[in-house]
């Protein structure tokens, strides 16, 4: 005897949960299966040091689609975001343009980059480094935003088949094209750079300031396996520019209680919508009968019949371990397997008794500069570097590390007077060295190595820990199931985005198995706390199934 | 129009291959064509130089067997006086520990060579790679022969272009279809290792998608520079190796002769400082340096993109924001030649004594796709490759003329030294020339034991050499950085990909024009194409 469903829905994280309340909404009897006892994939919180609270894995958030909040009302579902203002660049001691050297032999503090969203105060900072770079900002912050609007539409398209040439699939892209006939030159020029270039050659464009350069253009290899001098990243900058909150571009901010906050707010809205979610509930497998899916196995025996599943696992995890091997066609089977995971980050969160105090800028009464995005990125060198490490399978010597401190803004999240201290690490190559083990034998390894690129800037850093948690790739993959602890669900290089992503042909959430849709980072656009995969694939889904619609348009 | 007396139709500024090759295709049209070289002699790139007396030497570019057979054909070179060979060894890669990969002109022999060295797996794949090489360099090279459409304004031949170039997409059969699309922007590295398993026939292969690059084999868009690479020649997955008798520069040669023998006028120690525009923004004649100015319907430049629009032209008449965006053309040179007179052959621990494998490009340091990798490396920071990767040729081998008159037991090694940056961090290229030269025989000595004792004479060309000798802004040799940011419709820039600058009447004909570098003329005839277009509509 077993339930059914017209969708199952694999993966609680924040596309599953979003597509489960699009199909929900649609009037579907959906069904969530969450492996985990949390719901939110990479988007959790757990307290994993008593009485601090970490955002685990995925810390920021600004790339959810306005529309999804507003369509499944998720302020009214608890979702509030707490916004983070500025990024602190703290460089070495004896560097920076007032140098602060020091006197009688003793090196001085190292001076600082400070951006604020205040743009004025910004450029009023720039001045300090370069008039140069002070006008450029304005203009190409400008610009930035004028190819943010342009590639908004691209978020909400569905892939064409190119080897199809079913003229229909081609109508948005036309439309696309249309619209970049209408940019000025000079734009549709920054475009296609946009989509060729190493970030940092890019930005060479407008910028002289190398730790300006360095830390802008450490947005274009977040979860990437590639350097700021590597073709490709150029898009991984835009990728990360079209974060909106409140309409807009490039703002960041924090959710309240953590990025758990997010998936709980979403899992309310899809629960409000009608959706049942199960968390503690792996599945084993997809069945399958005649090309179709036509429900889930789950790891305790449990078989629930469904007319769709959708899984927002993996394109690996969902091809290849959810599904029975020959199922497959064998050529499709050989394009997933080439899909190129490669993860390249790593996640180190600490518990603080006291804040981390810069030598570059003591702690002040407001602590204005800690509240905002603190990025240990002083020079395209030392970033180019620490790619270089990796690409050999390395970690990083001098990791880049992205650290907020979220008690700043929601205090909620430790002890009074305490605070916690999340660190993106980047590099963190999955595939090691051979000679260097696995990364079991390197976990406590990589986290001295953090701690001591954060000491170097500042160094009370190492008396003020009290607790921590170390995520490698290999953690990443282990615990929220993303194949070689890729964030993205799959590196975000050219060769995989758009048509490509998973694999041509199949760029619309289809599979080749009937009633099988993936709604997860593997599919167009990508990864980051979006949305927009589950929630397009949630359309066509409804689609599908005889013109449903949830009452949106895509 | 003001075309004084005397004017010609068209001005080739810069007799390199691509240059000639316009030329030719121009006067051959009925059009006054008048080639301006600033050097003593024709070639550009396409140079031999005397290394020693009676020793003859390919100076940048060694081997010329990408040059599109329609140009050999159209222009009758052969008539001309340029003769090819071809010997049956294509490349010859030598390990450290006395293995080698050797690739041959035949498909099969090559994997009955891998078999012997216990590569099976990759014996049994060489074929079906070569396939696919070959398939997806035939369309582009099919891409390569148009020009590149008009966006701006598309027109009838734009969508019949088009729709022809979609037919030949489909033409690769849905499963290649696919492929191209995954495979251009991907690194070469990815690329070679979805076909083949042992590194150091990876590393083979992947060479020839960095070849004169600022790109590792980890970079993107490397695997579209082996395919550019493969386009329209024999090259297949082993890749060319064809030399022309007399050294890369008789190609110059026959190009010039073929150029006159249609009445072109091709004048050398001419250098062009400026190209003259009327108030309209219309190209109307150049400038030489002796200050003497020559009028032309159509001034059409095979010079660098980024020399010919911030060099040449009125900056008034260009504006500020293609200024800029010409300024920002990347050009990160990074390649060196030296060339060694020998006394005698050397002698490859790996080849084992059989000359036969010393005829093809000898690969030097290129033992894994890391080791590419990591030479590459170097670079990035300004500096030179401590192991840097060579590609050698010894020319003498299957043309003994250039040493006709030497020594008996004479031989001449070109070498294409990478990674070495025309932007030194630390140093300057004057007091890095003969180190880097010991640095080359250095590494030649790990597969080659004594060759050193063997230089009777050297000449190196560093990055700044081929600037200023040469006139490669930042040395490099293909005019604009081989990367994704600069191909096809965007290649020196979005909107002028149509060989036409944005002066009416300018063109741009040279290796910065789509398909881009190589000796393969394909610039210079697609150029010659739309000015004759032009041309013609205007008269």
């Amino acid at each position: 005897m077993s339930a059914r469903y017209d969708a199952v829905v694999i993966g609680g994280g924040h596309n599953g949960l979003i597509a489960a309340a699009y199909l929900a909404r649609g009037g579907l009897r959906t069904l969530v299966l969450e492996r985990r006892h949390v719901l939110g994939g990479a988007a959790v919180t757990e307290e994993v040091v008593p009485g601090f609270r970490f955002s685990v894995a995925s810390y920021v958030v600004s790339l959810l689609r306005p529309e999804i909040i507003r369509e499944l009302d998720l302020p009214g579902h608890g979702l509030h975001i707490l916004p983070l203002d500025g990024t602190f660049t703290p460089l070495l001691p004896g560097s920076g343009p007032t140098r602060r050297t020091g006197a009688n032999g003793v090196p001085g503090s190292g001076d600082y980059l400070w951006r604020v969203n205040d743009h004025g105060r910004t450029v009023r900072e720039l001045r300090r480094w370069s008039l140069r770079d002070a006008d450029a900002y304005e203009e190409y912050g400008l610009l930035m935003v004028e190819m943010a609007k342009f590639i908004k539409p691209i978020l909400g398209l569905l892939p064409p088949d190119p080897t199809g040439w079913d003229p229909r699939e081609f109508i948005g892209l036309a439309g696309l094209a249309r619209d970049f006939g209408r940019l000025p030159e000079r734009e549709q020029a920054v475009f296609v750079q946009l989509m060729t270039m190493p970030s940092a050659d890019f930005l060479d464009q407008w910028f002289e300031t190398d730790p300006l350069k360095a830390t802008m253009s450490a947005s274009g290899i977040i979860g990437t396996y590639l350097g700021i001098r590597s073709p490709g990243t150029a898009y991984v900058l835009l990728h990360h520019y079209m974060g909106e909150i409140d309409g807009a571009f490039r703002a960041w901010g924090i959710p309240k209680g953590g990025t758990g906050g997010i998936s709980e707010a979403i899992g309310r809205a899809a629960q409000a919508q009608g959706a049942e979610i199960r968390t503690e509930a792996p599945v084993a497998r997809v069945r399958t009968r005649d090309g179709r899916a036509t429900g889930v196995v789950l790891e305790s025996g449990e078989e629930i019949e469904a007319d769709a599943v959708v899984s927002t696992a993996d394109a690996k995890v969902t091809f290849l371990d959810l599904l029975d091997g020959g199922t497959l066609d064998r050529d499709f089977e050989a394009e997933i397997r080439r899909f190129k995971f490669r993860g390249s980050s790593g996640k180190v969160n600490l518990a603080l008794d006291r804040l981390p105090e810069f030598t570059s800028l003591p702690n002040a009464e407001d602590l204005e500069h800690l509240r905002g995005a603190i990025s240990l990125s002083p020079s395209t060198d030392d970033m180019e570097r620490a790619y270089d490490d990796a690409k050999y399978g390395r970690p990083s010597a001098k990791p880049y590390v992205d650290m907020i401190i979220p008690t700043l803004v929601d205090p909620s999240m430790a002890p009074p007077g305490k605070h916690v201290l999340s660190c993106f690490v980047q590099y963190a190559p999955y595939h090691l060295d051979p000679s260097l083990g696995t990364w079991d034998d390197n976990r406590e390894a990589f986290g001295d190595t953090v701690v001591d690129r954060i000491a170097e800037f500042a160094p009370n850093i190492r008396e003020a820990i009290v607790g921590r948690q170390v995520l490698t790739p290999l953690d990443i993959e282990r615990t929220i199931g993303l194949t070689e602890g890729n964030i993205f669900q799959g590196e975000l290089s050219l060769e995989q985005l758009f048509f490509n992503r998973p694999v041509p042909g199949y760029a619309r959430f289809r599979t080749p198995i009937r009633d099988l849709w993936l709604a997860g980072s593997s599919t167009h656009p990508g990864g980051g706390i979006m949305g927009a995969n589950g929630r397009l694939a949630a359309l066509e889904v409804l689609r599908a199934q005889g013109g449903r619609s949830a009452g949106v348009r895509p | 129009m003001t075309v004084v007396g005397g004017g010609y139709d068209a001005i080739v500024v810069g007799g390199g291959h691509n240059g000639l090759t316009c030329a030719a295709y121009l006067a051959r049209a009925g059009l006054g064509v008048l080639v301006l070289e600033r050097r003593e002699r024709v070639g550009g790139i396409a140079d031999t130089v005397e290394i020693a007396p009676v020793v003859r030497s390919p100076a940048i570019a060694a081997t010329v067997g990408r040059l599109r057979a329609s140009v050999a054909r159209d222009l009758d070179l052969r008539a001309h006086g340029l003769s090819l060979v071809a010997p049956a060894v294509r490349v010859f890669a030598p390990g450290h520990d006395g293995s080698a990969v050797v690739l041959w002109a035949d498909v099969d022999r090559t994997a009955e060579d891998l078999r012997r060295r216990g590569l099976t797996a990759d014996a049994d794949a060489w074929s079906e790679f070569d396939r696919l090489v070959r398939s997806l360099g035939g369309f582009m090279a099919d891409l390569g022969e148009q020009t590149p459409p008009d966006i701006a304004n598309p027109g009838v031949a734009d969508a019949l272009g088009g729709l022809l170039l979609g037919r030949k997409y489909r033409g690769l059969g849905r499963l290649d279809a696919r492929t191209i699309l995954r495979v251009l922007a991907m690194p070469v590295a990815d690329f070679v290792a979805e076909s083949l398993v042992s590194d150091a026939l990876r590393a083979a292969v992947a060479w020839r998608g960095v070849r004169n690059a600022s790109l590792g084999p980890w970079s993107a868009g490397s695997t579209l520079n082996l395919l550019q690479d493969a386009a329209g020649n024999d090259g297949g997955a082993a890749g060319e190796t064809v030399f022309a008798r007399g050294g890369p520069g008789a190609l110059a040669e026959a190009l010039a002769s073929a150029a006159r023998s249609f009445g072109a006028v091709i004048r050398t120690e001419a250098e062009v400082v400026a190209v003259r525009s009327n108030p309209d923004g219309v190209a109307t004649g150049v400038v030489l340096a002796s200050g003497e100015e020559i009028a032309a319907r159509a001034v059409v430049s095979a010079v660098d993109p980024k020399q010919t629009l911030l060099r040449f032209v009125d900056p008034i008449a260009l504006g500020p924001t293609l200024r800029w965006r010409a300024g920002n053309i990347r050009q990160p040179g990074v390649v060196a030649t030296v060339a060694l007179a020998l006394s005698r052959l050397p002698s490859f621990s790996a080849a084992d004594g059989d000359e036969r494998l010393l005829r093809g490009r000898i690969l030097v340091g290129a033992e894994g796709v890391d080791a590419l990798e990591r030479a590459f490396d170097a670079a990035k920071y300004g500096r030179i490759s401590e192991r840097p990767v060579v590609e050698a040729t010894i020319p003498s081998l299957v043309d003994p003329s250039l040493v006709d008159g030497a020594e008996p037991g004479t031989h001449v090694l070109h070498a294409h030294v990478q990674w070495t940056p025309r932007e030194l961090r630390d140093g300057d290229w004057e007091a890095c020339r003969e180190p880097l030269a010991d640095s080359l025989i250095a590494q030649l000595e790990t597969v080659a034991p004594g060759i050193g004792g063997l230089v009777t004479a050297r000449r190196v060309l560093t990055p700044l050499d081929l600037e200023r000798d040469y006139g490669l802004s930042s040395g490099h040799p293909w005019h604009a950085e081989p990367a994704l940011e600069s191909f096809f419709l965007w290649r020196p820039m979005l909107g002028y990909a149509r060989y036409r600058m944005p002066l009416r009447g300018l063109y741009l004909a040279g290796s910065g024009a789509h398909p881009g570098g190589g000796i393969t003329g394909g610039p210079g005839q697609n150029a010659a194409r739309e000015i004759v277009k032009d041309l013609r509509s205007r008269i």
